[in-house]
């Protein structure tokens, strides 16, 4: 193997230090964490060394690794740490880290990341929704039967939201170009895969959930995240599907209880919310053993159930028809759908990109564990 | 003295189920023609202990033999005073280790009875051997840190100390240093002030301490007790008194120039831990580096520098782990700066597993296992280490600063020791070489200059490095001259904590040498022992072997190259008995006479084997008690007989054995080599080199010379000793038996 130059970064271990890897210095290289790892592969594997590489602030190496998003975050490394360095929340800090530090543009990466300023990322759209809607007249109750597009009009909606996710989906791009390029660099490993059938595998591994199970202790946690995920998948369709509508058959809002697309948004929601719920649970449920959600985790999981709550009470109080409730709670909710899909890059939810890229390499490079 | 006998035999713990004691006492009153012989149901009892006193003080009885248990157990209770008392272990080696109230088992018994009686007949009331003008003074050699620990606990104490320090003032290593670990707890700040001077100035205040400073030790005469050291100091050279000494001389900084991989010397900015110090403590804690005078924010430690390595110090010096981990702190003192430390494996033992945690959880010290393969010049004085087998990877390059070497510990013993060796080993090559070896090479500093005749220093010992150890296992403060006792990093490779406590210990351990020797007992390790070596020098051929075999060099030569004891120097193990080929050596209690006639007192029957054991004492005969304890059975041929040590194992007493008809002779000695389990140092590596030479006396004999074999024992081999000695019988009878039986 080639010799590494080294060249430690000590505000790197402190940042890790101060963003919940606090216990880091504590690995005393044992190694238990990556034998009782179920995720980890058989050749070079984690996270023993991404404990040593963090502490000597190696973040070179680091940012450009896969075995960082390989960990599904189980936390069966920090349950049987004999030294209490909670492996799995130094390595889910480092995620953290190399979301931000990926991030296009970098401001962005910051505003996001970190829990202070959450409320300026929300002052973001809630200052563009304000400035749209008070420019165009439109900043005042509307009359009659509650229709949402007569508050904020769906091209308004669509000006709005597409300029916006298309510029974060570039900015997202970018910066899994970036990881990718570092990772392919980085490592520097023999292909024995393409990347189109890895990318597939990876894919239909995401469907099933399958690494998920893999990992003993997180049976519960599987299904957690598949509600959540699936929740998404289908909100996402949803809104698509709502886009199609109003085109094509030109059918407008509000849509019927018994169309089909109202079926799947209101199942996605459940969905969701369960999903939501059942997340935070988890995080406050005693392990038997020490375990911290950093508090950019917490905030997410916050983010994703106000984000629930206010769309299901937008269509609760619409159904209800008590109109002076309905327009600001959908007000409220545009702002939560606005972070949710404009800040993904930046936020927890990007990992789904980052973790869909590691595991691709590392089915390419013949790094990936029976699944 | 004139004897009058009393013979005991105890019935208790199984021995009356094991034999029959009415015949046993008869093989004493008939036998023997013992006045009287006494049987009791549990002697070590109060009303047995006291049917003994009542004998002794109605009766007058002054000889008593005690047939019962291991002489192991119930020393208290069969302590009389005054009187010669023999234990007859019929317990452990008889009702214990023999199936019940066979007709061997019986023999077994008798004979036993019949040894100590026989030897008790032999032997002399000890009378202590108390010398004149017993001096209490405690000399304390070297002032750093464990001299003054050494010098302060026996003042203390009360006793009168005397302290010498070669250097203009007191604190030796410690003065160098910019701070310390604490020694209390663990936590923030890790690193604090010395304060050295406070214990300088303690130590000179102190009205039981007399120091000399720039001071050397030119001549060490006489003996424990009666010691005459004179130093010299300040150009004037003074004689006195002393009675014990703590050798605290400490250690040097292994030589970083040998170590080429590594850089010093060669670079500016490669450092020694020492110099690391020092630098430290010039800038006040500000790291400023050698070559160009900036700060240093990237640090390397490579430990293990030149050690745990065959080619420089085979050894660990213990101390320079926790030594980087603290210097690490130095350098952390700036909070933009990093440690690297590169170790073989961190050894932080004991309490300092907790500093180390404390220091690793500081986020600028980092840490990894290396094998440092070379140090390279980065450009700007900066340097590149270069390491494999890391864990981060396998090969590794890091840029620093500064790199710092912790190089080890060598005892200020070393380089005079290796010179004596040098020498001795000239000189047996003959006078020529010991001339051209004196020409040649530089006599090093010596520290104590004995006028002893082995030498003028502790002598070297296998394995020990050039440190003034011991046998470490049992007495950790002895050194192999008794009454001088070696502490700190002379002693072993230690830390500043442990050398305190090591100073502690070689203080009291001083102190009750001299209260020994105050009684006329021997110092160390038979500290109730009041006989002492008495040789009847009329018969004396000057061979010199007792002076060159004693182990605490405790024998000295007159010019006519006649013996001489310095009793106080002698721990009575009677190596010099078993080297003196005239046997003009004898203790009140143990001679050549005394354990022959022993020999000669065992029944041997025309029918049926005998076999002769002579055990040593401090290892082989408590597994042999602890055999019997867990009633392993022993061939009931086999006899034991105890020596102090099998270095007092004189050759004649198989010549006796063998000429009367026994069939084989065992000697049981303890582990020899490096890790030696000796409390005599080589007396088993001594006998076992004396009986190479026993098949001359065989061939003599015309006997096969596997009739004789010697075991190494050590004390926790009670489990496999039976069987060791059961083989050795089982070989004896195939030989079969001796042809000398009946004449």
């Amino acid at each position: 193997m080639a010799e590494q130059v080294i060249s430690p970064d000590l505000n790197f271990v402190k940042d890790i230090i101060a963003s919940g890897g606090d216990t880091l210095k504590k690995c005393f290289q044992c190694a238990t964490c990556t034998v009782v790892c179920n995720a980890t592969p058989n050749n070079r594997p984690f996270p023993r060394k991404e404990m040593i590489y963090a502490q000597w602030g190696l973040k070179d190496k680091l940012i450009s690794s896969p075995d960082v998003w390989l960990c599904h975050n189980c936390n069966d490394c920090t349950k049987y740490c004999p030294r209490g360095a909670r492996p799995g929340d130094v390595l889910s800090t480092m995620r953290q880290k190399f979301i931000q530090e990926n991030a296009m543009p970098s401001i962005m990466g910051k505003v996001v990341t970190q829990p202070k300023m959450t409320l300026i990322a929300l002052a973001i759209p809630l200052v563009l929704f304000l400035l749209v809607l008070g420019l165009t007249g439109h900043l005042r109750t509307p009359e009659g039967q509650i229709v949402y597009s007569k508050f904020f009009p769906i091209p308004y909606i669509e000006a709005v939201f597409m300029s916006a996710v298309g510029l974060a989906g570039i900015a997202y791009l970018a910066s899994l170009y970036r990881f990718w390029n570092s990772m392919s660099k980085g490592n520097n490993q023999p292909y024995t895969k393409g990347i189109v059938p890895a990318f597939i595998e990876t894919l239909i591994e995401f469907a099933k959930h399958s690494r998920f199970a893999k990992c003993g202790p997180n049976a519960d946690r599987r299904i957690v995240h598949m509600l959540v995920f699936y929740g998404f998948v289908g909100l996402l369709i949803t809104t698509i599907w709502v886009t199609v509508y109003y085109y094509a058959p030109k059918i407008n809002t509000p849509i019927a209880l018994s169309d089909p697309l109202k079926w799947v948004a209101n199942i996605s929601a459940a969905s969701l919310l369960i999903g939501g719920v059942l997340l935070a649970l988890n995080k406050m449920k005693d392990k038997g053993f020490v375990s911290k959600s950093s508090t950019f985790d917490w905030i997410f999981a916050i983010m994703i159930l106000l984000l629930c709550i206010t769309g299901i009470l937008t269509e609760l109080i619409r159904l209800a028809g008590i109109a002076t409730l309905a327009y600001p709670i959908y007000f409220i909710h545009l702002l939560f759908v606005f972070y949710t899909i404009v800040f993904f890059p930046y936020s927890k939810l990007s990992h789904m990109g980052y973790r869909a890229l590691a595991i691709t390499y590392s089915k390419m490079t013949n790094r990936d564990i029976q699944i | 003295m004139e004897k009058k006998y009393g013979v005991y035999v105890c019935k208790g713990c199984g021995i009356n189920d094991a034999v029959d004691v009415e015949r046993l006492a008869n093989v004493a009153t008939k036998d023997m023609k013992m006045p009287s012989c006494k049987t009791h149901d549990f002697l070590c009892g109060p009303e047995g202990v006291q049917l003994i006193k009542d004998d002794i003080a109605k009766e007058g009885v002054n000889t008593i033999i005690i047939a019962a248990c291991s002489p192991r157990v119930k020393y208290e209770e069969f302590d009389f005073p005054g009187t010669i008392t023999e234990r007859v272990n019929i317990r452990e080696f008889v009702a214990w280790s023999q199936p019940p109230k066979t007709e061997d088992t019986q023999n077994l018994a008798s004979d036993y009875l019949m040894m100590s009686i026989t030897k008790a007949q032999k032997v002399d009331l000890p009378q202590p051997n108390i010398l004149e003008g017993i001096s209490s003074t405690i000399l304390v050699i070297g002032g750093g840190i464990t001299g003054m620990t050494a010098a302060l606990d026996a003042a203390n104490a009360g006793s009168k100390v005397v302290l010498i320090e070669k250097e203009s003032q007191l604190g030796g290593f410690v003065n160098k240093l910019y701070k310390k670990i604490p020694t209390s707890e663990f936590k923030e700040p890790l690193i604090i002030d010395t304060d050295i001077d406070k214990m300088v100035k303690q130590v000179e205040g102190h009205s039981n301490i007399k120091v000399y400073k720039s001071a050397k030790l030119e001549k060490t005469d006489g003996q424990p007790g009666l010691y005459d050291v004179t130093i010299s100091a300040n150009g004037a050279s003074e004689t006195i008194k002393i009675g014990a000494i703590v050798m605290a001389t400490g250690w040097k900084p292994y030589d970083a120039s040998k170590i080429d991989h590594l850089g010093y010397g060669k670079f500016k900015n490669v450092v020694t831990n020492i110099e690391f110090e020092e630098l430290a403590k010039k800038g006040n804690g500000k790291i400023l580096r050698p070559s160009d005078g900036k700060e240093a924010k990237r640090v390397a430690f490579i430990q293990c520098a030149g050690q745990r390595d065959p080619n420089h110090l085979p050894y660990c010096s213990s101390m320079c782990c926790v030594t980087s981990l603290k210097q690490a702190g130095y350098v952390r003192q700036n909070p933009d700066a990093v440690a690297m430390i590169f170790y073989i494996d961190i050894r932080t033992p004991g309490r300092l597993e907790l500093y180390y945690k404390e220091a690793q959880n500081n986020p600028g010290i980092m840490l990894t296992k290396a094998d440092v393969k070379t140090v390279s010049e980065a450009g700007n004085g900066n340097l590149y280490v270069e390491a494999e087998n890391t864990l981060l990877g396998e090969k590794i390059k890091a840029e620093a600063d500064l790199v710092v070497l912790a190089t080890g510990i060598v005892p200020t013993t070393k380089e005079s020791q290796e010179y004596q060796d040098g020498l001795t080993q000239a000189a047996s090559k003959g006078d020529e070489a010991k001339k051209a070896y004196l020409e040649s090479t530089p006599k090093p500093e010596f520290i104590l200059n004995l006028s002893y005749r082995q030498g003028p220093e502790i002598p070297s010992l296998e394995g020990a490095y050039g440190f003034a150890d011991s046998n470490f296992i049992c007495f950790q403060y002895e050194t192999r001259r008794t009454g001088i006792y070696a502490a700190g990093a002379v002693h072993q490779p230690m830390n500043m904590m442990e050398a305190q406590q090591d100073a502690a210990g070689a203080a009291f351990k001083a102190i009750q040498c001299l209260d020994h020797i105050s009684k006329g007992i021997a110092v160390h390790p038979r500290a109730w022992d009041e006989t002492f070596p008495d040789p009847l020098l009329i018969r004396c051929t000057a061979c010199k072997r007792c002076t060159e075999e004693c182990p605490f060099g405790a024998i000295d030569e007159d010019e006519k190259g006649i013996p001489y004891y310095k009793v106080n120097r002698c721990r009575r193990c009677g190596t010099c008995m078993g080297a003196c080929p005239e046997r003009i050596v004898a203790f009140k209690d143990y001679s050549v006479d005394i354990i022959g006639s022993m020999v000669k007192a065992i029944d041997v029957p025309e029918e049926g084997f005998r076999i002769v054991a002579f055990t040593c004492e401090n290892d082989a005969y408590p597994a042999l008690d602890t055999a019997g304890i867990n009633r392993k059975n022993i061939d009931p041929s086999v006899r034991f007989i105890p020596l102090r040590c099998l270095g007092g194992m004189n050759l004649v007493w198989v010549a006796d054995a063998l000429s009367r008809g026994i069939d084989g002779v065992l000697l049981l000695g303890c582990k020899f080599g490096e890790n030696y389990q000796c409390h005599f140092v080589k007396g088993s590596e001594l006998a076992e080199y004396r009986l190479g030479k026993v098949g001359e006396t065989l061939n003599r004999l015309q006997l096969e010379s596997e009739r004789v074999q010697m075991l190494q024992v050590s004390i926790s081999d009670s489990d496999k000793l039976p069987g060791l000695i059961n083989e050795f019988v089982e070989k004896v009878k195939e030989i079969g038996p001796n042809p000398f039986k009946g004449f």
